[in-house]
């Protein structure tokens, strides 16, 4: 009998068939990794399980059992205990807050804070889960965040722990203790579903591992019994192919970019960029590489001038204009953040940022602005009713495409590209891929940051690392995942 | 010490006692989340059904029970719609707000016979303190709902950081997703809180118009939800700030009254509380600003 | 579409369901309280459209499609302007100062005023738009808490400063003759108000489909974060847009003190209650401008038609508050209803 069975389940959301009659069981005590390219159907699989989804078709079984999970209180019911891709934390809450909360101790109407905070510290020392109990969770580093989500399910008594995609926010030094931790709680006969797409965690820590590609299971092994090369055929349907050729070295022209000395304080007078220098030269793609949170962000800003004049940002030998310097192409990494506005029209939307060259004085050409619209669709492969409907109702893929379309036919000749392949299928992910290789071979300067070490290998020319807001360390493309990710723990080389 | 300036007190006091009721009601549902900006037309509508119902029975403790139940119904109307199927909770506001002053005035003139002001030797007003024993200068004329509205800031602050419920309530407010992650079932809280804010706007209209003065009069809100709103939004959901700025409404009303006891025009009096609320709302953003740039 | 299927989409379409709702539970509480609504519902409409009485709706619909515009465009920029009565008195007041302090030649003396209304509508209200785009006040909030200040400021001029000498009545004398509108055709209401208003409407129709300025502020409006990180000003743009509604709803008030009875009469100009019948006309319109003109003539008709029915059937008037603020309440949960069936 599976401590958790999930039986033929079917999730749509909208066109999109994210879970196509899904089959996965999972064992007491056993590691269980669910593997798949972005887009796969992981995510929603999961929250299936955590009751934050309902199936449109499926069941779901605990001890063999059909139950029905309505809501996250039902799935916390059944034993269940989830780690967030995003973090689910309350951050004006305590440690101890956030991990009791739901089920805090009480004495004579009152919250025990003492015996929460005791019940916290006893479980962190148990597990080897550092975190102060009395600490604001607001103001805590993402690896201690994730402890906090641990904490929670461990104090819940979860019997089957959800983690989704836990290492993308962890240096590597931090990933090999958190599999520590993983394997301290599975020999308590607690099982553990861990999602992730990178097959060296899937070998180092599963026991088993199913595979989802475009929402259905397209394998399921034993580790001890199968290998990588496996594995991928599974995830992409094909032999992993060959990196992209690397250009020979370009013949360098004078920096387009030029970043010297930057640094940048937030409002709490924490530095977030200290003395950052980079250069970026017409044909070349620098990659950006960094645990979450490392300066990426105001790097970013500053850059494409939305952090206003910041000196020491300087664009073809000039500052860079405040606002939003029209000579940077910049693809943002949240599509529903600042890449698009979901309720106006394709058109509106690959419009943005060209309307006043557009235009002849007040008016915008309509016409022209379609045709255009229709034109990049076209070209950029674009599936879309027409350039009328809201962008809202493109697929994320489509959406994305619709965003590289804007920003990469813009007249600019330094292109940031901000985790451009982020939640999109493999195909289109190939397709953003040969766009960024197709504007770099046409002379762009290119800042690409991504989160995938195997996509900065894969594209880019120099590998520049952020810790703590600064550059600590500059690779060749073709550097191993090992050193970098050392690299990105502040290690120095 | 001054007889003046106890009155002056006073009036500070029963200037602040309805301002500060509906904003204890906009801080509960700024708490959980809800931009609850309808707190302007469940005021009237409470000081509506608590002079029709005083009027009714003779009673003026029955017309506050029917002030509370009947905003607590009319912010169901909030609640359904903006909590149960998430519409937009400002639309509706705007929506309700209206709805209350034209409910109020033709409701008035079908009840009453005619519209402007209503009052009658028949309506009872809530007592004074005075009448009750409790005579003490500043209280001595105040409603029994004066010292109520001020012991629920005291419990409120306490309920809100040490009961479990409070915890659960200022978490579900911090982040949706989650409060859903560990079970809470947030919809419902937002539900509660509203209904509970319907309560408090309740009390603050039947405050209003039986402790206050005793009689209804068209829009007699004039504007004190917008101020509660406002004091919400200065009070960084802590009901102690919440009284100080409902506190500095009060002196700025009280104020008004004595300038146009000095002569000055009554608009400048009725400008007052705005031009001192908008100002205090400012100020309360530049020294945020200036805060945070120290560091930058 | 054929004729059939176009005509039921219009029934069904959101503006339609609202008011057939809220006046279906208008009828209840008329029912409720003993009106008896085949009484007040012919009276309401005779009310407005009945000859002598059309007239007087058409001239109503003028300041109330004025304020409808000030709502509506800042509202497209995403800034809710609740706080339109302080404009259309600070622009009422402002072109009335002008008209009987400034001796003016004629023409001059109607567009003068007219353009000095406007500019104080749109300073009161452009007065919210640092607050909000600096200080994160929003600006429903600081609109609205300006608004009265600045009636009261008029209301105290006009009682005192600009008062009519030794009648004791709280207006402004009579303006001079070069500064009252002509009527338009041998109306006795209706004034050249009536055309520029529309024509205004125009061009604020076209700027918003068909002009960079009315892209940007739409873009402001949809996702502020979007339009900035197009390096659209959207500071500037929500300022255009809040002191462009404040103009529209000065404008208003400047027309109604220029028309009949040609002075500023203290709370003629909130008492009507144009703000909000523009409010509820603009969210019936739900998104779509070009509806706007036909919904502001709807609630025009119930506004004005009300009073009829006071009149008539002795069925206050205020009934066509309650009017509005349902369907207000009920265009929002039409609107998340369409979303959730969208999606
Ligand atoms: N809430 C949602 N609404 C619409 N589409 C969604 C939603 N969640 C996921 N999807 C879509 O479902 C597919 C699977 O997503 P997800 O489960 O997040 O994949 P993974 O976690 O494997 O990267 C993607 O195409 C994604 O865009
Ligand atoms: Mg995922």
């Amino acid at each position: 009998m599976y401590a958790a069975e999930l039986v033929e389940v079917t999730k749509r959301f909208g066109p999109v068939l994210a879970n196509d009659g899904i089959d996965l069981a999972v064992a007491r005590g056993e590691v269980h990794a669910v593997v798949g390219e972005n887009g796969a159907g992981k995510s929603t699989l999961m929250s299936i399980l955590y009751g934050l989804h309902r199936p449109d078709a499926g069941e779901i079984r605990r001890d063999g059992r059909t139950v029905a999970l309505r809501s996250p209180a039902d799935a916390i019911r059944h034993g269940l205990g989830m780690v967030h891709q995003r973090f689910r934390l309350f951050p004006g809450l305590t440690v101890a807050e956030n991990v009791v909360i739901g089920a805090e101790p009480v004495r004579a109407g009152r919250i025990d804070r003492a015996a929460a905070a005791r019940k916290v510290a006893a479980l962190s020392e148990r597990y080897g889960l550092r975190a102060d109990p009395s600490a604001l969770v607001g103001g805590l580093p993402v690896g201690v965040r994730q402890r906090v989500e641990i904490l929670r399910a461990l104090y819940r008594e979860a019997e089957i722990l959800i983690l989704d995609e836990p290492t993308a926010v962890l240096t590597p030094g931090e990933t090999d203790r958190l599999f520590e931790v993983l394997r301290t709680v599975a020999a308590t006969g607690v099982s553990i579903l861990l999602v992730t797409h990178k097959l060296s965690e899937v070998m180092a820590i599963g026991d088993r591992v199913t595979v989802l590609r475009q929402g259905r299971v397209t394998g399921r092994f034993t580790t001890a019994e199968t290998n990588a090369d496996e594995l991928v055929n599974a995830m992409i349907g094909r032999s992993l192919a060959p990196s992209a050729p690397k250009r020979a070295r370009p013949v360098r022209e004078d920096p387009v970019l030029e970043v010297r000395d930057l640094t940048i304080h937030d409002a709490d007078g924490v530095a977030r960029l200290s003395e950052v220098s980079l250069s970026v030269h017409p044909g070349e793609i620098v990659g950006l590489a960094g645990v979450a949170g490392s300066g990426q962000r105001e790097l970013i800003d500053s850059v494409t001038g939305l952090r206003g004049a910041v000196p020491g940002v300087f664009l073809a030998g000039t500052p860079v204009l405040a606002g939003r310097d029209p000579r940077v192409a910049y693809v943002p990494e949240d599509r529903h953040g600042r890449a698009t506005a979901p309720g106006m029209s394709v058109a509106e939307n690959i419009l943005m940022g060209a309307q006043r060259e557009l235009s002849s004085r007040w008016t915008l050409p309509t016409a022209a602005v379609k045709r255009r619209a229709r034109d990049l669709v076209d070209r950029f492969a674009i599936s879309a009713a027409s350039v009328d409907v809201p962008i809202s109702a493109l697929s994320g893929g489509n959406a994305q495409k619709a965003v590289l379309a804007r920003e990469l036919t813009r007249p600019s000749r330094v292109v940031v590209a901000e985790e451009p392949t982020q939640g999109v299928d493999v195909g289109v992910r190939e397709r953003v891929h040969a766009l960024l290789l197709a504007a770099r071979d046409d002379g762009a300067a290119v800042l690409l940051q991504s989160s995938e070490l195997s996509e900065l290998r894969d594209l880019a020319d120099r590998i520049l690392v952020l810790y703590e807001g600064r550059v600590v360390a500059e690779f060749p493309g073709d550097a191993t995942e090992t050193d970098i990710g050392r690299a990105m723990t502040g290690a120095t080389a | 010490m001054n007889v003046f300036e106890w009155s002056f007190l006073a009036g500070v006091l029963t200037a602040t006692a309805p301002v500060l009721l509906a904003a204890l009601g906009g801080l509960l549902c700024q708490v959980v989340g809800v931009f609850n900006i309808a707190l302007e037309g469940q005021l009237l509508w409470g000081a509506f059904v608590a002079v029709v119902v005083s009027d009714l029975t003779g009673s003026a403790w029955a017309g506050v029970a029917g002030a509370v139940a009947a905003t607590v119904l009319f912010s169901a109307l909030l609640s359904i719609p903006a909590v149960g199927l998430r519409a937009d909770p400002i639309v509706i506001a705007v929506g309700l707000n209206l709805l209350a002053l034209g409910l109020t005035a033709f409701l008035m003139r079908q009840i009453f016979g005619s519209g402007g002001t209503y009052s009658s030797p028949d309506l009872t007003g809530l007592p004074d303190l005075g009448e009750l024993g409790l005579d003490v200068p500043v209280l001595r004329e105040q409603s029994p709902l004066v010292p109520v509205a001020l012991l629920l800031v005291v419990v409120m602050a306490t309920w809100l950081t040490r009961s479990r419920s409070g915890l659960r309530l200022r978490a579900a407010g911090q982040h949706l997703e989650a409060a859903e992650a560990v079970g809470l079932p947030v919809a419902a809280y937002r539900h509660g809180v509203t209904l509970a804010a319907g309560a408090l706007c309740g009390l603050a209209g039947a405050q209003l118009s039986l402790g206050n003065v005793t009689l209804f009069s068209e829009g007699m809100s004039a504007g004190r939800g917008w101020i509660a709103v406002v004091a919400v939004m200065l009070s960084g959901v802590l009901p102690y700030r919440l009284l100080l700025a409902c506190l500095l409404f009060g002196v700025a009303e009280a104020f008004g009254f004595r300038l146009q006891g000095a002569g000055l025009p009554q608009q400048a009096a009725d400008a007052a509380p705005y031009v001192i609320t908008l100002a205090a709302l400012v100020l309360a953003a530049l020294w945020r600003r200036k805060r945070s740039h120290e560091h930058a | 579409m054929t004729a059939p299927a176009l005509a039921r989409r219009v029934v069904v379409s959101a503006p339609v369901v609202a008011v057939a709702g809220a006046l279906a539970l208008t009828t209840l509480v008329m029912l409720v309280v003993g009106v008896d609504p085949t009484l007040a519902y012919p009276a309401l409409i005779r009310g407005a459209v009945a000859d002598g009485n059309l007239e007087y709706t058409v001239a109503a619909f003028v300041p109330t499609l004025g304020m409808a515009l000030a709502f509506a465009l800042p509202l497209r920029a995403g800034e809710f302007n609740l706080g339109g009565d302080g404009q259309l008195a600070a622009g009422g007041v402002a072109a009335a100062a002008l008209a009987l302090l400034v001796p003016l030649p004629p023409v001059v003396a109607v567009v003068l005023p007219l353009v000095a209304g406007a500019l104080a509508g749109g300073l009161v209200a452009a007065v919210a738009a640092p607050l909000s785009t600096r200080l994160k006040i929003p600006a429903i909030v600081s609109t609205l808490l300006i608004s009265t200040p600045a009636v009261a400021l008029a209301s105290y001029l006009v009682r005192f400063p600009l008062a009519e000498a030794g009648t004791g009545i709280a207006q402004t004398p009579t303006l001079p003759d070069a500064a009252h509108l002509p009527f338009l055709g041998g109306s006795g209401y209706v004034t050249i108000g009536l055309p520029l208003i529309v024509v205004l409407t125009g061009l604020w129709l076209y700027a918003d489909g068909r002009t960079v300025t009315g892209y940007e502020i739409r873009a402001t409006g949809q996702n502020r974060e979007f339009a900035r990180y197009g390096g659209v000003r959207v500071d500037r743009v929500a300022a255009v847009a809040l002191a462009g509604g404040g103009a529209f709803a000065g404008l208003s008030g400047a027309l109604i003190v220029l028309g009949p009875p040609y002075r500023f009469v203290d709370g003629a100009l909130t008492a009507p209650g144009y703000t909000f019948t523009a409010v509820a006309a603009v969210l019936l319109a739900s998104a779509r401008p070009v509806v706007v003109p036909l919904t502001v003539a709807l609630l025009t008709v119930l506004q004005v038609g009300g009073q009829g029915m006071e009149r008539e059937a002795g069925v206050p008037s205020q009934l066509t508050q309650i009017v509005q603020g349902l369907i207000i309440v009920i265009v929002a949960v039409l609107a998340t209803l369409q979303a959730r069936r969208r999606r």
